[in-house]
């Protein structure tokens, strides 16, 4: 690499974010193995997300990251071979369980995509909609759950007159912040993003940043972003993967500061990915 | 070099100019030729509008109105007594059994393909649905005539007469004797007949319901009937009431295959297992040996048909934009 690339510094941790004491384990991988078909995606994966703790994904395109995430609520069960090996706990749950109730689980962990996908409803809907799923509540009870719900998701102030339009009709940003609204209403314990502010502007990224670190007091998060100010920001440790391997995991401090693999290093500073 | 780019800046101004000039000719002529072609439907569509009132002329100078509501259809009495009550009931009736039985059944199919259906499985039965649109309606005509039709009287028929026996309302509908040329085995025809409509329709625009989206909906803990009921159907309703549509006029305007196993008879019965006749089954029936006032009574029942039709895909697109200002679009 030329000297040049040496300017690129890491990105600065921000200061409020020592590391926290080790919390207990939510979500366990032990030997987690991942195939596409005969392809071999995420090989021997060990890590556990701390409770209420922000765990980040960083690594470039194509390394295993967001195929992790989607292992976490069993979405790649709706994609004919797709497989996973290996073990996975959810407290003392086996999440690879064949048997195991997919509907409860995703309701236990919830998740925010790329790109926002608001159901083709209206504001209010699109919260109650999750909600009906699993309770049966009177209509006023339902309205104090929508309300907190969009509170949660920063979002009340912005709707609370149109709660009737389509979800479609807002910016990308609130579309976002209603997705996570709308996860939140369920009451999950963990909640995966997968990057979820590719597509929005910074205003609204910084919103949904704010939103991630507040919802980590009560849930446990897991946060795949290509942008690493974003992962130093918002979480508490990272993960570096590599090529469907986990290069390093640690405090996210001390991934940015002083990490311990060359090929972290070269990533976070800018040399390849 | 220097020479050459000379002669191109001397010639430029002058070779441009020409060269657009051909262009536009160009354009113009083809600007003309589209334009043609899309006047060429409005003459045609209102060529045939006008030979249908022409023809029917004097139907409508000898009935007026009350062609629409006379059931007598008799083009042999003295002068001939013509009404349209009978065919059009049997239009309407045929259509909505047919799409009431179409629109679960291919919607059905739609879904088990897209959402379902392993993998191996998707293939045949999309194929058997293509060629099931394949198949000529007069074969159609021809398996409802010796196949469905016997068989629909010594089954089917006899034990919704049975069941049905005393029921009030429901009792009238299914009533006997069962017969191999009835309404509804002309509408289970139909319904057959528009299936692959529905069902094509449906799955193109099931597949381009985002797969994020349906992950969204299963990431909230849906079922796959939840996430097909309350994401993939709004998300494609408009795609599917027009697949919807096109099935509808379909079955309006079938002729063959209605024509061979309704029974062709005026009379309107409240049970749908007795013989009856659509509009283009009546025309198809009688035309080759009609003339004069019996002649332009069948044109005009033609003009109603068109009419009909017209009605029923209006009211249909009058729902769909109902149905989008309700959604908040």
């Amino acid at each position: 690499m030329s000297e040049m690339s040496v300017s690129v510094s890491a990105p600065t941790v921000h200061p409020g974010s020592q590391p926290l004491p080790e919390a207990p384990a939510k979500v366990t991988a032990r030997n987690l193995n991942f195939y596409y078909g005969e392809h071999h995606a995420l090989k021997n994966i060990n890590l556990a997300l701390g409770t209420n703790r922000v765990t980040a994904f960083i690594g470039p395109s194509g390394c295993g990251k967001s195929t992790l995430l989607r292992i976490f609520n069993r979405m790649y069960d709706l994609y004919p071979g797709q497989r996973a090996t290996g073990q996975l706990l959810l407290d003392h749950t086996n999440m690879l369980d064949p048997k195991l109730d997919l509907n409860l689980l995703r309701a236990r962990v919830g998740m925010v995509f790329q790109k926002p996908t608001p159901f083709p409803m209206t504001i209010y809907e699109n919260i109650a909609f999750g909600i009906r799923l699993y309770e049966k509540i009177s209509k006023s009870e339902m309205d104090d759950r929508v309300e907190k719900a969009l509170r949660g998701g920063a979002l009340w102030n912005e709707v609370k007159d149109k709660l009737n339009a389509s979800g479609l009709s807002l910016s990308g940003g609130q579309q976002q912040r209603l997705c996570i609204a709308r996860t939140v209403a369920v009451r999950p314990e963990v909640i995966l993003f997968d990057e979820p502010c590719s597509a929005l502007d910074p205003i609204s990224t910084a919103k949904v940043e704010e939103l991630i670190q507040e919802l980590s007091e009560n849930y446990t998060i897991a946060i795949v972003t290509h942008n690493m100010q974003q992962a130093a920001r918002v979480s508490d440790k990272t993960a570096f993967m590599y090529l469907g391997e986990l290069i390093e995991f640690d405090d996210t401090s001390k991934i940015f500061t002083s990490p311990s693999d060359r090929r972290t290093q070269d990533y976070i500073t800018g040399r390849f990915g | 070099m220097a020479v050459q780019s000379d002669a191109i800046d001397d010639a430029g101004p002058y070779d441009r100019a020409k060269a657009l000039s051909a262009f536009k000719l160009g354009d113009v002529t083809f600007y003309w030729i589209t334009r043609l072609s899309a006047i060429s439907v409005l003459l045609i569509l209102g060529g045939i509008i006008i030979s249908l009132i022409v023809g029917a002329f004097p139907a409508i100078k000898e009935y007026g109105l009350s062609f629409l509501w006379t059931q007598r259809w008799a083009p042999s009495a003295d002068p001939p007594v013509l009404g349209a009550l009978g065919p059009m009931y049997g239009t309407l009736v045929t259509s909505f059994i047919a799409m009431l039985i179409a629109i679960p059944v291919g919607l059905g199919i739609a879904i088990f393909l897209t959402e379902l259906c392993p993998q191996w499985l998707r293939r045949p039965i999309g194929m058997a649905v293509e060629l099931l649109a394949g198949i000529p309606s007069i074969i159609y005509g021809m398996w409802g005539f010796f196949v469905l039709g016997p068989f629909l009287a010594n089954t089917f028929q006899p034990f919704m007469i049975r069941v049905f026996d005393g029921v009030p309302v429901l009792g009238a509908i299914f009533a006997g004797p069962p017969s191999y040329l009835s309404l509804f085995n002309a509408a289970l025809i139909l319904a057959i007949m528009v299936l692959p409509f529905i069902t094509s329709i449906s799955v193109d625009v099931f597949k381009t319901v985002p797969p994020v989206l349906k992950e969204a909906a299963y990431g909230v803990g849906c079922t796959t009937w939840e996430v097909v009921r309350s994401v993939v159907i709004p998300y494609t309703r408009v795609g599917i009431i027009g697949g919807v549509m096109l099935a509808l006029g379909r079955a309006l305007g079938e002729t063959m295959a209605v024509t061979f196993i309704i029974g062709n008879s005026f009379r309107i019965s409240s049970s749908i297992f007795a013989p009856g006749t659509t509009i283009s089954a009546a025309i198809a029936s009688e035309f080759a040996e009609s003339d004069g006032l019996h002649q332009s009574g069948l044109i005009l029942l033609g003009l109603l048909l068109f009419v009909l039709t017209f009605f029923v895909l209006a009211a249909a697109r009058l729902m769909l934009m109902r149905l989008e200002t309700k959604a908040g679009k």
